[in-house]
């Protein structure tokens, strides 16, 4: 590639840097040129090293071995920091001061009055249309917003490299538009910009050439014609061994009673009047926009929001019928103990007569045991089950979370999110979990927010809408997820029509 | 893939962790190790067995209330309220006992009961109100130091010296001082045998049973645990209970030793306790702490205390040694975690 030693010096230059996590391996000699004027995209799995090698660019990491130069000259990021820029998923700003003061932090000079806001900031705000918040507490601000408040402390400050981690995940279709034209007004004015996401058609939309990373180095660079969403997908699942879809025979256990079921469930606030039941073997999704009830209705379901109506699970009514259920919050900091190792944060929600028998006394042993076989059966990649839940990539800590509750054999599992910030190879993994743990005779509800979940991993889904659960769609019915999806959205507005 | 440890890993990672055990409790054991020498240097005098059973001795009530405090810290909450139970246990026990005319054995049972019940209310008052334990203790603590000037009217008590129209019969008096006789060629205090069979019940508690790996838990993620329906709110309550209880049973083993009582008495050990329990390496944050740092805590805290006030270079030396202490033996501990880390990577 001409890029390497063509005219330009210009832009970073990545030569095998590699960093080593204890025995594991995050990079391993990765090779990259980051020139400016264009977005390059970032794709990978999962502990794939991908989020490795943006805090190294972003400088709160060291690598352990490799170069990193900038227009030619070497360049250290922890040192050289401010050339730098994260935007990240969730801007880390500070909501107690208004949007100018949190373009100003850090740059307020030593002068002992307030310090006030120059022109040339004005100019970035005026430019990136946020001038007009200036007065405002950014905790009052619209996420965008805020994600643009970041961009404008960055270029306020000058930074030559914009990363851009998952920036529109919790945006609308608008506001993503927007930001990623910001995104591309970056690069034409010279800037570096990267692009890390899993949505691999913003990708393809919008970055110029996509790296590939898997296992610690990039493994295919896609431009022109062989950037595509299907290029890219698999780029990444390439020998994962686990590309058998997790679709099910859905209905095997069809015409058999139900193993869970609840009527006249109502909430004080959320929704009102739900009849659902579920038979063993199935997974069912359920969608629903925010607000609409969804997800209190899940977690109503594991006993964790108060309702009145008759629930019964396998052959349990009202509390107890509860207890046989299990509860998967959509993110990690909600069901991992980072202060535990990866065989108690497995086991943690066992009691007596499991994990503890007289006295409450702990057996160790058996602990011991019951970890190592849950690693194994759940596909948990780890090289120990003492080391730290932390020391796991993304999607194996999202394995444990939901080995945790399958651990305590619910009849009914609840999920939300179930793959949310998981790649491709650990989604398919998961889909394979549930679809296993179905036809073991239980059931699997799990509230989904993307389409494409419901079509890989449910056999039919329910949108709630306004408090109230739609008639079933049998997903099987469909052989396009776009219809799927048009479905759907039409009942998202209008619930309780007849798909 | 999914690789467990096999059996030859398994061996090295025996010795690792032998290593790592050391590195852990290394900090705390060696700077108990270099502040014992240095005062033995001073004094060569004060490396005796006789001394060595006094240190325990000294040791003995900051370690029972800081066992209990460790609970409550590992489970994510505070207490600041233990010395005023302590306080109040001894201040009851003391009216119960000489102006109640309520035989010894009853109102020892009734005053651990009152430290019991405290912790029950700030347990209550912490899970149900949800009101943050630092401000339900603080209020406690002023509440009770307040019934203690109450039920003692200001008085300070001594069993051998009972009010003018009360005997003690000599058997409730030689029971009550015999709790923490001493015994031995070296005058080791009973109370010493009443610490180490306390720190055996926690440790169990603790670090063997269902209570204590959800205490664990509970302290390392307290909305992940209610999510996953623990019994988030009963193992709180517990954990303030057993303190409580554990600062009664701390007050009256002290007041059986000391046998005077004074309105304010305990007030005093607040510091203290809160300094072994965080030398001992338990984190503010919850999650984290054993009760072996805890008795090294304790132990490094009663060296200092215990050789200071033999040596008395003056009360400002004890105070500045005390505070600097405890930042240095956790600043050695954040030292020795980050080579632990490092050499884990």
């Amino acid at each position: 590639m001409s890029a390497a030693e063509g005219p330009t010096d210009k832009g970073v230059r990545i030569r095998g840097v590699a960093k080593r996590y204890g025995s594991t391996v995050a990079l391993d000699g990765i090779d990259l040129d980051l020139v400016p004027g264009e977005v390059l995209g970032i794709a990978g799995p999962n502990g794939a090293g991908k989020s490795t090698l943006m805090r190294i660019i972003a400088g709160e990491e060291k690598p352990d071995s490799g170069t990193l130069t900038l227009d030619g000259v070497p360049w250290f990021p922890s040192v050289n920091w401010h050339n730098v820029a994260v935007v990240h998923q969730e801007p880390q700003l500070f909501p107690n001061l208004t949007v100018a003061d949190n373009v100003m932090v850090g740059r307020e000079g030593t002068r002992s009055g307030k310090p006030r806001l120059s022109a040339a900031d004005g100019e970035v705000m005026k430019a990136l249309g946020i001038a007009r918040y200036a007065g405002v507490l950014l905790e009052d601000c619209t996420l965008a917003t805020a994600q643009r408040t970041e961009i404008a402390r960055a270029v306020a400050r000058q930074a030559r490299v914009f990363l851009f981690d998952e920036p529109n995940s919790a945006l609308t279709e608008e506001e993503s538009d927007e930001l990623f034209r910001e995104m591309k007004k970056l690069a034409g004015e010279g800037r570096i910009v990267l692009l890390v996401t899993h949505r691999l058609g913003d990708l393809v939309a919008h970055a110029k050439r996509v790296a590939v990373i898997r296992d610690g180095k990039v493994r295919a660079m896609l431009e022109g014609s062989g950037l595509t969403e299907d290029a890219i997908a698999q780029q990444l699942v390439v020998d994962s061994g686990a590309e058998a879809a997790a679709k099910g025979a859905g209905g095997a256990h069809a015409g058999k009673s139900t193993v869970a079921e609840v009527s006249g469930w109502s909430h004080g606030a959320a929704f009102r009047d739900i009849s659902f039941s579920a038979r063993p073997g199935e997974i069912i999704a359920l969608m629903g926009v925010e607000g609409s009830g969804a997800r209190e209705f899940l977690r109503s379901l594991a006993g964790l929001e108060r309702c009145s109506g008759t629930i019964r699970v396998a052959e349990e009514r009202g509390e107890a019928a509860q207890l046989l259920t299990a509860y998967v919050p959509a993110t990690r900091v909600e069901s991992l103990y980072s202060n535990f190792s990866v065989g108690e944060n497995l086991l943690v929600r066992l009691g007596r007569p499991d994990i503890a028998g007289v006295a409450l006394a702990l057996k160790k042993r058996r602990m011991k045991e019951l970890a190592a076989e849950a690693v194994q059966r759940f596909l948990v990649k780890t090289r120990t089950t003492t080391q730290l839940i932390r020391s796991l990539s993304g999607g194996n800590q999202q394995k444990v979370a939901i080995a945790q509750a399958l651990n305590c054999s619910p009849r009914l599992l609840l999920l939300e999110e179930p793959t949310r910030g998981v790649d491709i190879r650990s989604k398919r993994e998961i889909y394979r979990l549930l679809r296993d743990y179905a036809e073991e005779g239980n059931a699997v509800l799990m509230f989904c927010t993307e389409v494409l979940e419901v079509y890989e991993a449910a056999d039919r889904v329910h949108v709630v809408s306004e408090g109230r659960l739609s008639p079933a769609i049998d997903v099987h019915g469909y052989d396009q997820v776009e219809k799927l999806a048009t479905d759907i959205t039409r009942l998202e507005s209008h619930a309780g029509v007849a798909a | 893939m999914s690789n467990v440890e096999t059996a030859p890993k398994q061996a090295g990672a025996a010795a690792n962790a032998g290593i790592d055990l050391a590195l852990r409790m290394g900090g705390l054991l060696l700077a108990i190790i270099v502040v014992a020498g240095v005062f033995i240097a001073i004094n060569p005098n004060l490396a005796n067995l006789n001394m060595g059973a006094s240190l325990l001795r000294s040791m003995s009530s900051v370690a029972i209330m800081a066992l209990g405090l460790t609970l409550v810290i590992v489970v994510g909450e505070i207490d600041l309220s233990f010395g005023a139970t302590y306080g109040l246990a001894v201040n009851a026990l003391a009216v119960m006992w000489l102006f109640g005319g309520i035989p010894v054995y009853l109102a020892i049972i009734l005053a651990v009961l009152v430290g019991t019940a405290v912790g029950l209310f700030n347990g209550l008052l912490v899970t149900r109100l949800n009101i943050p334990s630092f401000i339900v203790t603080l209020g406690s603590y002023n509440l009770l130091y307040g019934i203690s000037l109450w039920v003692s009217n200001t008085a300070t008590f001594n069993p051998a010296y009972p009010p003018p129209d009360v005997t003690i019969p000599d058997a409730e008096l030689d029971f009550f001082v015999g709790l923490t006789q001493s015994f031995g060629s070296f005058g080791l205090s009973l109370e010493v045998v009443w610490m180490f069979g306390i720190a055996l019940v926690v440790a169990f508690l603790l670090h063997r049973s269902l209570f204590g790996f959800r205490l664990m838990a509970i302290g390392g993620n307290t909305r992940a645990a209610e999510l996953a329906r623990l019994p988030v709110k009963r193992y709180k309550i517990l954990a303030f209970t057993l303190c409580g209880t554990l600062a009664a049973v701390a007050g009256i083993l002290d007041f059986s030793f000391i046998q005077t009582s004074q309105p304010n008495t305990g007030l005093s050990f607040t510091f203290p306790v809160f300094a072994a329990v965080i030398i001992g390496g338990a984190s503010l944050s919850g999650g984290k702490g054993t009760v072996i740092g805890t008795l090294g805590g304790a132990l490094l805290l009663a060296i200092l205390q215990l050789g200071l006030s033999i040596l008395s270079p003056g009360p400002h030396v004890q105070q500045i040694f005390l505070g600097a202490v405890t930042i240095g033996a956790v600043a050695l501990d954040l030292l020795l975690t980050s080579i632990r880390k490092r050499r884990a990577a």
